[in-house]
């Protein structure tokens, strides 16, 4: 299978899988959403072609059963893993959409999860286990740009170049001896969840830097459409005079110019009359 | 084979005590399996372990058990209760599971993998799966003008004939399109269900002389084709289709060792044949189900399949099926159980032979609570307003005196929720009472307080259509559409900032509209067409230069990187249309969705997303996310931009409008199952029967106790002819179908049951009702003492829930709120990454990995 049929197979996988998931959850994607969704996968095999070569296991499902929250109720914790075994080595990765930056600063959220999956692959099932790493394939805001430069200078090798540059691995290491305090959080979670408590997170948290000097509110908030009827977000954008005497431009913000024209770009047909 | 484990010891784990009947059909795996199990006995249970025992005990590989379920929520309970079993067994003795290759499902989803998977195909090589049309879709195909003209050619008959014809043929009130769509769609899917091949359609309708039967025939003919050369299926050709490619090559019929069907009495002919077929090598074929609670005949299902499933067996398999009753009722309290058991006995179920019955006799079912107490309740015997009344405080009562946690723990059951008088007067009793309902299916959707606000305000920024003088549903529409447009009035002028936003949006449509319209004349003037390519030197410059123009539109002509693209393309020979430059140049930043979330940011909207948040009434919500749904699905039909294009002339407002929401409206009014109903905290939910299928609730109210409109259903009377079997006469079906939707109404109570006792003009009562009340002479409402009635709890689920690290946890801890929006209520993101995002992403990295491991399998090889 060459590079092209790969790619093709990849649009008709994605495809296939569209329709299914779609049926099976009765929801559906935008049209921008869901074209950014195949680039993603489409980067995700120019970059890791190699490990998506090696990988011997795909998609394994660990579960760890019997679990009880502090309030007494019973949950099932579940996760999905790749395993590459390669020259006796044996390497779990998870593959998120996020991206690679983000994971970064990000870090501690996934040592708790490496760490709980790497407790049952080791300790639960006896298998043995070498590192663990997370594949972040989300667009950078180096791969953003570069794209950006690329389509404006019209030149394919400024994206190419970027994206040998991007190294979306991040290593997470394994500490055993933290798994029953992510347990004991996790479970705390899930008592929150069935005790419908959906508050937003505190205005503090949006100010928090979460990545290089971008807040909780740049990097996550802006990204989510129901922040316009979200209390902290409000509280956040509204904090200073000036933005409060101009409450429409808090309703007018579609992204940078860039953004918004990639979307028209991405979404208008040509012909379409 | 584990020898560490045994079934016994799982049992035991996961505290779990079957009684004999359970316990056999648990370890019943060989050969076929009559499962008949009555209301409330535990049988998702039994399934649940019997896969277990298929798996761990009996070394079947998932991907080797297909298990059909009715809904897809029924489906995920079972995979998670898998999930958790299977995960105990591999953490005691290191076997690991992978059962996301296990065929779980409905059948309609079951049948699209099916399509789309190697192992089914002939030479196993890859076929390209068919796009599906689901109702919505289906709807909007055959209520299309292009159908209509279609029509016309090809039956060489005048629209507004043809209709009247098909109001007749169909015995209906009204000829309008949406009628006969609706007509057309229910025979069309009848055919397919049937697996009716067109020439014997045409046969018999030749046979008949039967001219009307003989079109539709010719336009099923031509829908068919249609929907295949474009590689589409609807819901029931789409079963078709993986029954044609089923039978296309002999080594299917090995490829499951087990195929489970739940809920069998509510499977069509298609789905039969299916299952048969599936089941014909290794021949376990386990069928669970119960006649009595049949429901979805309008479906095409044959309760038949069920009843005669011992012969069906013994024909196409050779072998007669081991029949086991789960006849144990866990749920109810003992006085329910034997008030359904008797009621279904107030007819004759004797064949007209004089030999045998109608439906399975001696089910001997049984109650496991041997309580004495008082259970089964009335109202006194009076008119609508009164019952409605006493109920309404009644339940006040129950909440006052904390006899229940929420409100939704106390449901109300309607053998239909539209066009039910008693179902308004009873919603409007109880919100007298200060209860809140939940009952979006009572009306029309549109008419959710919710959707008249956010649709009002659209009619004030994209317009509405002009009305014009016809009568009918179309001057309801346009009532409907004055009525959303006076309240959005209303609150527009309460919100001064909603009032500005609106202004400005508005003002960007029509400077779109109006740049458009001045863009077209410069394009005339110099006598050039919007099909022309565009070539930046020649037109540019000119178009910027059009008269008036504001400066966003003239930004969107000019950008150097557009001219970079566009030269690139005209070097590739993929020059641009003026068309779509002017498109381009004239597009607002927004579709519809952002419209929706933006103004979802007024107070009048957020409150409802705070009562969410703070658990206290998720009515609203999940109201906003349906329209989320709405609006996406116009997305997809329609292009996401909008432009001046699509302005002029009101094409926008007359397509979203007067096209799509007008077909909401009309779909809005039959009764179109929505299988998948949440039961919103802080709420009484109004359900059909239908709707309840499945499902339990501590206290049931049962709205009427008895069923309008009891005709054959027309379907039924054109296809019988056409079909073989030994069916239940035409004439008893109405009076059948109806004693089964009461048996399943009132086998869902747990701890009270309460009949509504209506009487007085226009209130229909069953016969089996009436003589129900006089031979048990149950307590009524006034003599009956709240404080003495049983208190419940919220239930923990019997299986345990299962949450992921990053979808749940992780993505809870990042933001409660945005979790709750888009995880727990399902809203249709416009341009966040959600769930599904992540979930397509990870499946299409999955395809990539199988196909490089099978392409290193197939180099070894």
């Amino acid at each position: 299978m060459n590079n092209d049929e790969m790619l093709k197979f990849i649009e008709e996988a994605f495809e296939e899988n569209y329709e299914l998931l779609r049926l099976e959850g009765g929801h559906s994607l935008s049209p921008h959403v869901k074209k950014m969704a195949l680039e993603q996968v489409k980067h995700y095999w120019k970059k890791l072609r190699n490990l998506a070569e090696n990988v011997s296991d795909t998609e394994v499902r660990l579960t760890l059963p019997q679990q009880k929250t502090p309030s007494g109720k019973y949950y099932t914790i579940q996760g999905v893993v790749d395993v590459v075994k390669e020259d006796d080595r044996t390497v779990m990765y998870d593959i998120k959409t996020h991206d690679v930056d983000f994971v970064r600063c990000n870090k501690k959220d996934y040592e708790g999860q490496l760490n709980i999956y790497a407790h049952i692959w080791q300790s639960v099932r006896g298998q043995h286990l070498d590192g663990t790493s997370i594949i972040a394939i989300g667009e950078t805001e180096e791969l953003r740009k570069a794209k950006q430069r690329a389509s404006q200078a019209n030149n394919e090798q400024i994206l190419e170049e970027a994206l040998t540059e991007w190294n979306p691995e991040v290593p997470i290491e394994l500490e055993m001896e933290q798994v029953d305090a992510y347990l004991e959080s996790f479970g705390e979670v899930v008592d929150m969840i069935e005790g419908f408590e959906f508050s937003p997170p505190p205005v503090e948290k949006l100010l928090s830097k979460v990545q290089d000097n971008k807040t909780f509110a740049v990097h996550v908030c802006r990204n989510c459409d129901v922040r316009f009827s979200c209390e902290s977000f409000k509280a956040y954008a509204f904090s200073s005079s000036r933005a409060k005497s101009n409450f429409l431009a808090f309703y007018d913000d579609y992204g940078t110019e860039h953004e918004r024209v990639e979307v028209i770009e991405a979404n208008l047909e040509e012909e379409e009359v | 084979m584990n020898n560490s484990i045994s079934l016994e010891s799982l049992f035991q784990i996961h505290g779990f005590t079957p009684n004999e009947g359970q316990l056999d059909a648990i370890r019943s795996l060989e050969g076929p399996l009559f499962l008949m199990a009555g209301p409330g006995s535990g049988k998702t249970r039994v399934l649940l372990w019997r896969t277990v025992n298929a798996i761990v005990f009996h070394n079947v590989p998932p991907e080797r058990l297909f298990l059909s379920t009715f809904t897809e929520k029924a489906a995920k309970q079972l995979k998670d209760g898998l999930q958790t079993i299977l995960g105990t067994v591999t953490n005691i003795t290191g076997v690991p599971y992978d059962i996301s290759r296990m065929y779980v499902g409905t059948v309609h989803s079951l049948c699209q993998k099916i399509i789309g998977d190697r192992r089914f195909i002939k030479n196993r090589s890859r076929v390209k799966p068919p796009i599906l049309m689901d109702e919505l879709d289906q709807y909007y195909f055959i209520n299309s003008s292009s159908f209509w003209r279609l029509t016309e050619e090809l039956l060489h008959v005048k629209e507004d004939i043809w209709r009247s014809d098909m109001k007749q043929y169909f015995g209906k009130r009204s000829e309008s399109r949406h009628d006969t769509a609706l007509s057309i769609i229910s025979i069309f899917n009848r055919f397919s269900e049937e697996n009716l091949p067109v020439e014997k359609i045409y046969d018999y309708a030749k046979s008949k002389r039967d001219d009307t039967l003989l079109k539709i025939a010719k336009l099923y003919e031509w829908y068919k084709a249609k929907l295949h050369s474009d590689n589409m299926v609807d819901f029931s050709l789409l079963q078709q289709r993986a029954l044609h490619q089923l039978l296309e090559s002999e080594h299917v019929i090995f490829e499951f060792e087990h195929v489970v069907i739940d809920e069998f009495q509510d499977t069509n002919r298609i789905q039969e044949q299916l299952f048969f077929r599936l089941a014909k090598g290794n021949k376990n074929l386990c069928v669970v189900g119960d006649d009595d609670q049949a429901l979805y005949r309008f479906r095409g299902a044959t309760v038949e399949n069920f009843v005669q499933f011992p012969q069906r067996s013994q024909l196409y398999l050779q072998t007669p099926p081991r029949e086991i009753k789960l006849n144990i009722n866990y749920r109810s309290k003992k006085q329910i159980v034997t008030t359904y058991t008797n009621f279904i006995d107030k007819v004759s179920w004797v064949r007209e032979s004089g030999e045998g019955y109608y439906r399975l006799h001696d089910k001997n079912i049984q109650a496991f609570k041997q309580d004495n107490d008082i259970s089964v309740i009335t109202t006194t015997p009076s008119k609508s307003e009164d019952v409605a009344e006493e109920i309404a405080q009644f339940v006040r009562k129950l909440i006052d005196e904390k006899k229940v946690e929420d409100p939704n723990q106390i449901a109300f059951l309607f053998p239909a929720l539209k066009n039910n008088q008693h179902v308004k007067r009873m919603k409007r009793a109880l919100e007298k009472e200060g209860i809140n309902v939940y009952a979006p299916r009572a009306g029309r959707f549109l008419e959710v307080e919710e959707a008249k606000a956010m649709l009002g305000i659209f009619t004030k920024i994209i317009g509405r259509p002009a009305r014009q003088d016809f009568s009918g549903a179309y001057k309801d529409f346009h009532d409907w559409l004055d009525v959303i447009e006076g309240e959005a009035k209303e609150l527009i002028q309460k919100d001064e900032r909603m009032e500005r936003f609106v202004a400005v949006k508005t003002e960007e449509l029509k400077r779109c509209k109006e740049d458009y319209i001045r863009l077209l004349k410069t394009v005339s003037d110099n006598g050039w067409t919007l099909k022309d390519n565009y070539v930046p030197q020649s037109h540019k410059r000119i178009l910027t230069k059009t008269p008036l123009i504001s400066q966003q539109t003239i930004r969107g002509l000019g950008s150097n990187r557009l001219d970079k693209i566009i030269e690139q393309r005209n070097k590739e020979g993929k020059p641009f249309s003026l068309q779509y430059i002017l498109n381009r140049a004239t597009s607002v930043d927004w579709n519809v969705l952002d419209l929706f979330y933006r103004l979802c940011g007024f107070p009048y909207f957020s409150q409802m997303f705070k009562l969410a948040e703070d658990g206290l009434d998720e009515g609203p919500i999940c109201n906003l996310s349906m329209i989320s749904e709405y609006l996406s699905r116009y997305m997809e039909q329609s292009s996401s931009v909008i432009t001046g294009a699509r302005l002029i002339e009101d094409h926008l407002a007359n397509d979203f409008f007067g096209r799509y929401v007008y077909g909401l409206f009309r779909i809005g009014e039959t009764e179109v199952e929505n299988d998948e109903t949440p039961f919103p905290k802080g709420r009484v939910p109004f359900l059909t029967i239908h709707q309840s299928k499945g499902l339990e609730f501590p206290y049931v109210i049962l709205g009427n106790p008895g069923k309008k409109n009891k005709n054959v259903p027309r379907e039924e009377e054109i296809v019988r002819p056409l079909v073989e079997g030994d069916n239940e006469p035409l004439a008893r079906i109405p009076e059948f179908d109806t004693m089964r939707l009461f048996y399943v109404a009132l086998s869902r109570a747990e701890e009270m049951l309460i009949i509504s006792n209506l009487r007085g003009q226009g209130q229909t009562v069953e016969p089996a009702f009436k003589q129900l009340l006089e031979e048990m002479k149950y307590p009524q409402i006034p003599n009956v003492v709240v404080t003495d009635m049983p208190k419940v709890e919220v239930k923990e689920d019997e299986i345990p829930k299962v949450y992921s690290y990053t979808s749940d946890y992780l993505m809870y801890l990042k933001c409660p709120r945005n979790y709750m929006v888009f995880k727990k209520y399902g809203f249709v993101p416009s341009r966040s990454q959600t769930m599904l995002f992540g979930s397509l992403v990870h499946q299409t990295i999955e395809d990539i990995h199988n196909q490089i491991i099978s392409l290193r399998g197939d180099r070894n090889e």
